[in-house]
């Protein structure tokens, strides 16, 4: 699993969804995290650890490669923006309907 | 494990499901394109909710709610979150 800056983490992701175009699945797992970078032992807990409340873990795969990614609330925004204008980029495989008529948008009736 | 139909009950019972345990639900996200079709999950390993979809309009609605979701897990609990449209 290989953890990365938001950015390229984004990246990464857009080439995820090109190599698979043609087959294959990309899959997005997107968590709460509290910041915890050591496994918990079986009885008690890790020393020294507070569970931080602002940050969220991001996941990509497609199967093979695995890439991943941590949030904090600094970067919402930005990482909220960019990744809105890569899902409307890259799922564009999807049916569009045409023939119900939408009350949102105008459409000139047949 | 449930398979919702439309995109508003789902959406209203997903994020019931995290707010009840913020640390224990995840969101998967499935993309084909070879078949053309969506399929996203919440699950908090106990329940499982799932949407299907093939339609392009659902995209949209799919990334709003994990800005949405984001938003809730980076806010801090101190103060009380709500549902906010933007």
């Amino acid at each position: 699993m290989v953890l990365l800056e938001s950015e390229q983490f984004l990246t990464e992701l857009t080439r995820l969804f090109q190599k698979c175009q043609m087959s294959g699945s990309v899959f997005i797992t997107l968590k709460k995290y509290d910041g915890q970078t050591r496994s918990i032992p079986k009885k008690g807990s890790v020393e020294g650890f507070e569970p931080a409340d602002n940050k969220c873990l991001w996941r990509a795969m497609d199967g093979k490669r695995k890439i991943s990614t941590v949030v904090s609330s600094t970067e919402v925004s930005k990482f909220q923006m960019a990744y809105s204008n890569l899902l409307g980029a890259d799922m564009d495989g999807l049916k569009k309907r045409d023939k119900k008529n939408k009350s949102k948008k105008a459409k000139t009736p047949q | 494990m449930p398979q919702y139909q439309t995109w508003e009950e789902f959406s209203r019972a997903a994020e019931k499901l995290y707010l009840a345990d913020p640390m224990r639900a995840r969101v998967v996200l499935k993309y084909r394109h070879v078949n053309g079709n969506l399929c996203i999950k919440v699950t908090d390993d106990l329940v499982c909710l799932v949407y299907r979809t093939d339609q392009a309009q659902d995209v949209k609605k799919i990334e709003k709610f994990h800005s949405q979701l984001m938003r809730l897990m980076v806010a801090k609990e101190s103060r009380n979150v709500t549902m906010e449209t933007d």
